[in-house]
């Protein structure tokens, strides 16, 4: 068992590790951060999706112990102050929100595209949260409250 | 805060969505209790074969295991919703690949399913029933041999690996087909779809100091959780308290148990907490399907598009347990005829055993395979008899005050209106006059489904209450699965009271606290709570209209409720608020007012002069609903690919108390719809799940369905109904796969009669043809 | 938890000595394979050798010559971004593009993907569709091998154990070469039911190049120089293409799965075929 440090919604944070846990046990288990979600464990329905380096990620496909260098941006890191990202109020705002379970994922895929992609058409929203799965939605309000995200002034998600 | 009048028609986010989008949102998983142990549990390898013995001395001396359960454990305790034929663990036998056989408690996950690979369990593997119509032949291995002797709460009719056989009759069949001009017959089967719920099965357990067990779990039902825990473990209710946290959705797979009874049995033997909370692989493979199917039917029509006969022969696989597969079967039966004035109706229904995880409810309950058919049928005879099959279906569509298969009277109907509002929506005519012409090897194509079910079912109840600050305690035992109930039962409860929803404490569902109600499931909170919370809401106002009178010396009919909570002599400025209420009422005089209301659904009952229903376990179902979906496909005929291009559904709610929601359900059912109508297939090979992953069992994403999906909400109002609403959850799935066929058939002259469309069946279709 | 002692050398050189001492060690670069295995038990090793931090991993090169060297840790959001993939070598791009789904994308590696060799991944019939050599190194130092040679069988390479693979390297693009990558798969990002990788080049109207690579439909990308060969010379009509797929076919060798039958997979060969050689030939014919 050994300690590391990573850096998660901007704090460093010690994390014990024997090196085959993943990123999400050690946010959820360790760290408390519940948002990331375990929907497959197989890097597929997209729940577990959080920023590393800026970039949409698979928490549950990477090792806590290679993360050290890492830029860690977990749902919970969106909101300042208490206030939602204008990402997140977007979400909330169009209905998007059903069951939820897979929202986090879901708001991180849409922060990580508009961050490298300011004004993705209709099309370049739904590549962008191509790997993100919803059963509740049918992914119509997911992709309208993006819009109005995008098209809303002062947009920075 | 501010004083709404018009809570019933808002376009209100869920209460809760801030929490679901900044992580705070706890569902099962996410709980932890003090000294909490992991659950993991043991699947058959086989999916027949008695259990000969068990060896898990290796598992208990395993470090950091502290319990292994198997069903030598128990003394025999049967449960199920209908038909008593399962057990908290196999028992003596397995019936499918995944039953679970044997649970370990441990301190972590990884010990635990460590563990799992210790226990030694010795099988004498018997021949399995595989599918259906192997399960009907007359040397067809017995499933439950105890069959005849299980406990069932309604005459059903079994024997052999038949679970239940079911009938239902009205007018003569045989004279109508007899006169009929045109006549369509055919064979349709449909798949198994696994829920695929993004939040997999879990269950939190603890006990308390008195013995009492608190679970948490992902569930559609607290009274469900608890009934049956209370029979899987032989305690009595007094001893079981249900919580809900957030659920992760449901769709009718977290209806009856799944885990609870195991992390209940767990915790009372480590009296630690337990969690156990299931792979995605473990969710596919031990939990629960939708029935696949095998479905005959024969409807004809004379010249003039009058439809006068429908006879339909159901084959539901019911899997290895009956779970509420009856009820499925029975509302197949019930749902056949179709939204139509069809006098001449029969429909017969058999279920089986097979060695498969047991099929169960599921968005539809047996409609979406029936409705599958019977959409079909309607296209075909469109087809002979060269009427425009939107105007087939209005002049045989069912109207309110017809009477439905068994002689209910339907008391609100939009069906029509359905119908032709999606029918100038979509460009109907413009549309199927461009359809088949080939564009590079695609083509396009249009088809539509007229859809019915119902909303209702069984019992349920609501209290209100006003608290000492005057604001209210809203308490139904209402499961919000994701659909948004807490929001809608807080907007009908807003509006009865006109105070603003967040002077509304919506009580999160715990059978300590909340009162009865069947569950989550049948379309029907918003209909069956709704109405509770209408009556009990009129009863609360009832006792604050007493005091109030009292403080302002006037009559209650003198009376009337302002907004923001505020009680007024009509026509003048003398008022009271609930605060002051409140206060009389808590400290002075009276007692707390409290307002309550409870009913099991009171429609009418089947009518026995007119139809003849055998086997049935209902006496009445509900409201009925309606809805129409047109889809546009593209077809590529090199490959079979199917591309839905637009949608536009229409669906007949009474009212909209929340719209925002009702297009939710509407969109999210109907891609759900989508995905049993083009990918979404449950795989066995020799009894085992081929594909009981996300990577291989496929769910639509983004770029698989189209953003131009178009909700039209049609209101004609349910008397019955809360502000006239009915429900809206289950019907956006049923017309997809039925719209999507026709709109096969439109593009490249194909009939295919079983989903899922993929490309290879349908390449193949367009091969034969 | 299982106990995965972690690695992180810093040159080839160092990742290539610990494969060879640390028993049972193996690389991860992007771990979207790797670490999927790891969690459905599939694999257990005790070291993992993480190779994402070697610099000339990381790197795409053009060199002089006009040849790309991609390192095995560049990852397929780069590979897809990458505007010096022209020509021919646009079929690497265009698999890129398709492997799964962004967060996949942003992290798998090329490396990863060649050395897993699922036939029904993108990048094998990619690479053999381009022409590229896959640029290994072990012990005994560096060597190359041609693609077509390096996938042996499913998720088998010509990899010998202790060896790594280090980079591919694309030809440098001709006058006239187009390349174009075609999936077809269930639903969007699944693993292809069948695919088509395809490089062409065309001088005064003919075909003077093409490389046909199968996806989906055998053990390896299904591969065979004579149904190039029936392209040459001809405009890729009809015939010819179909000439070619029923070799191809011939030579596949598809599986029943819960995608699709084998028969639907030889059945689709000749249609994807047409498809992705026309587009690519009506590219070619556009640059020639």
């Amino acid at each position: 068992m050994s300690t590391i440090t990573i850096k998660v919604n901007g704090r460093p944070r010690k994390i014990a590790i024997e090196g085959g846990e993943t990123l999400l046990e050690v946010l959820r288990v360790q760290l408390g951060l519940t948002g990331a979600k375990r929907g497959c464990n197989q890097g597929v329905c997209g729940s577990c999706t959080v920023l590393i380096d800026g970039r949409a990620a698979r928490a549950c496909l990477h090792l806590a112990g290679l993360a050290e260098h890492a830029d860690i941006v977990t749902v919970e890191g969106l909101a300042s102050d208490g206030e939602l990202s204008p990402m997140q109020q977007a979400f909330v705002d169009a209905g998007a929100v059903q069951c939820g379970f897979c929202m986090p994922g879901m708001v991180i895929a849409a922060t990580a595209l508009v961050a490298e992609n300011p004004k993705p058409n209709d099309e370049e929203i739904r590549e962008g949260l191509a790997g993100n799965l919803c059963r509740c939605s049918g992914y119509v309000k997911v992709v309208e409250a993006i819009r109005q995200a995008v098209h809303s002034k002062g947009t920075a998600p | 805060m501010t004083a709404t009048t018009s809570a019933v028609g808002a376009r209100l986010p869920r209460l809760e969505a801030a929490g679901k989008i900044n992580g705070a949102a706890r569902y099962t998983d996410d709980l932890a209790r003090p000294f909490m142990l992991h659950g993991a549990i043991l699947g058959s390898p086989f999916p027949h074969a008695r259990i000969l013995s068990y060896d898990t001395s290796k598992a208990k001396e395993f470090p950091g295991v502290e319990a292994v359960i198997t069903a030598e454990d128990f003394p025999y305790l049967p449960l199920g919703a209908i038909v008593k034929d399962e057990t908290i663990l196999a028992r003596d036998k397995v019936r499918y690949v995944g039953e679970p056989v044997a649970a370990v408690a441990a301190v972590d996950r990884q010990t635990a399913l460590e563990a799992l690979k210790l226990i030694d369990i010795e099988y004498d593997e018997l021949p399995a029933v595989l599918d259906a119509e192997q399960a009907l032949a007359a040397d067809a291995p017995l499933i439950h041999e105890n069959l005849a002797s299980y406990f069932k709460i309604f005459d059903c009719r079994c024997g052999g690996n038949v679970l239940s056989e079911q009938s239902i009759a009205e007018g003569d069949v045989e004279a109508a087909f007899a006169t009929c001009d045109v006549i369509v017959e055919g064979e349709y089967r449909t798949q198994a779809q696994a829920h695929a719920y993004l939040e997999p099965c879990g269950a939190l357990a603890e006990v308390d100091d008195r013995d009492k067990i608190t679970i948490w779990s992902s569930h559609q039902s607290i009274n469900r959780v608890q009934a049956n825990v209370s029979e899987a473990l032989g305690i009595p209710m007094t001893q079981i308290r249900v919580i809900t946290p957030r659920v992760g959705g449901g769709f009718g797979g977290k209806m009856e148990a799944t885990v609870q009874p195991l992390a209940a049995a767990l915790a009372r033997k480590t009296k630690k907490p337990v969690k156990i909370v299931l792979s995605r692989e473990d969710d596919f493979a031990m939990m629960r399907t939708r029935h696949p199917t095998r479905v005959w039917m024969r409807t004809g029509a004379m010249r003039d598009g009058t439809i006068v006969a429908r006879e339909a022969k159901l084959l539901y696989d019911g899997g290895a347990y009956s779970d509420d597969s009856p009820g499925v079967l029975a509302f197949g039966l019930y749902m056949a005829r179709g939204p139509y004035r069809i006098p001449n109706f029969r429909a017969t229904g058999q279920l089986v055993y097979t060695n498969k995880l047991r099929s169960s409810g599921f968005r539809g309950f047996g409609n979406p395979q029936v409705t599958f058919a019977g959409e079909t049928q309607i296209d075909e005879l469109a087809e002979r008899l060269a009427i425009d099959p939107i105007e087939l279906r209005l002049r045989n569509a069912i109207r309110k005050g017809d009477k439905w298969v068994g002689g209910q009277t339907v008391t609100s109907c939009g069906l029509a209106e359905c119908l032709t509002r999606v029918r100038e929506r979509s460009d109907w005519h413009a549309r199927r006059n461009a359809a088949g012409r080939s564009i590079e090897g695609r083509r396009k194509g249009i088809g539509v489904t007229a859809l019915a079910h119902i909303c209702g079912v069984l019992g349920t109840s609501a209290i209100i209450r006003l608290a000492e600050d005057g604001s209210i305690v809203l308490n139904t035992g209402s499961v919000d699965i994701g659909q948004g109930a807490d929001t809608v039962l807080a907007q009908l409860c807003a509006e009865s009271l006109q105070v603003d929803v967040s002077r509304i404490n919506v009580v999160a569902p715990d059978t300590d606290a909340t009162p009865y109600n069947w569950g989550t499931g049948a379309s029907r909170v918003t209909y069956m709570a709704g109405r509770a919370v209408a009556g009990a809401a009129t009863a609360l106002k009832q006792k604050i209209f007493e005091h109030a009178a009292a403080m302002l010396e006037c009559s209650t009919q003198d009376l009337t409720l302002a907004p923001g909570g505020i009680v007024a002599v009509a026509g003048t400025d003398r008022k009271v608020s609930f605060f002051d209420v409140s206060l009389r009422s808590h400290y002075g005089v009276g007692g707390p007012p409290i307002g309550e209301h409870a009913f099991v659904y009171d429609g009418e009952p089947f009518d026995p002069k007119r139809s003849t229903m055998v086997g049935f376990p209902f006496s009445n179902l509900g409201v009925h609903m309606f809805g129409a979906q047109v889809v546009e496909v593209e077809v590529d005929e090199d490959t079979g690919k199917v591309t839905p291009l637009a949608a536009w559904l229409s669906h007949d709610v009474g009212r909209a108390i929340n719209p925002l929601a009702v297009e939710g359900q509407i969109q999210g059912g109907f891609v759900q719809g989508l995905g049993y109508a083009l990918c979404e297939e449950l795989v066995w090979d020799d009894g085992r799940l081929t594909n009981p992953t996300m990577m291989d069992y496929k769910i639509p994403g983004t770029l698989d369905v189209p953003l131009a999906i178009e909700t039209i909400i049609v209101e004609e109002p349910e008397p019955s109904g809360p502000f006239g609403a009915k429900g809206v959850g289950e019907p956006g799935i049923i017309g997809a796969a039925p719209s999507v066929a026709n709109a096969v058939a439109s593009a490249v002259g194909v009939r295919i009669h079983q989903i899922p469309l993929t490309p290879e069946r349908v390449f193949d279709a367009i091969a034969r043809s | 938890m299982p106990r995965i002692e972690l690695l992180r050398p810093t040159s080839v050189e160092d990742a290539v000595a610990l494969l060879a001492n640390r028993e049972g060690s193996r690389c991860i670069a992007g771990g979207q394979t790797m670490v999927a295995m790891l969690n459905a038990g599939l694999v257990e090793p005790p070291v993992l050798i993480a190779i994402s931090a070697i610099e000339e991993l990381g790197a795409i090169v053009e060199q002089d010559d006009g040849t790309i060297r991609i390192g095995a840790a560049v990852c397929h959001r780069d590979v897809a971004q990458f505007s010096g993939c022209t020509g021919a070598n646009a079929v690497i791009r265009e698999a890129a593009r398709v492997i799964a789904h962004p967060a996949i994308r942003n992290f798998g590696t090329i490396g990863g993907a060649l050395a897993h060799a699922d036939p029904a991944a993108d990048y094998p019939t990619a690479v053999v569709a381009a022409g590229a050599t896959i640029e290994i190194a072990g012990a005994n130092g560096r060597r190359t091998i041609p693609s077509e040679e390096f996938f042996l069988d499913y998720l088998t390479t010509a990899l010998e154990p202790g060896e790594m693979v280090t980079a591919l390297q694309l030809p440098a693009p001709e006058a006239g070469s187009s390349g174009h990558y075609l999936k077809f798969s269930r639903v969007d990002g699944d693993y292809a039911i069948a695919s088509v990788g395809v490089t062409l080049q065309a001088k005064d109207g003919r075909c003077t190049a093409a490389r046909l690579a199968i996806g989906g439909c055998g053990s390896t990308p299904v591969f065979d120089p004579s149904a190039n060969a029936l392209l040459l010379g001809s405009r890729c009509e009809e015939t010819a293409i179909a000439a070619a797929a029923e070799l191809l076919v011939s030579r596949a060798d598809p599986v029943d799965d819960v995608r699709a039958s084998a028969a639907y997979r030889r059945a689709l060969i000749p249609r994807l075929l047409r498809r992705a050689v026309r587009h690519a030939w009506s590219q070619a014919i556009g640059v020639q």
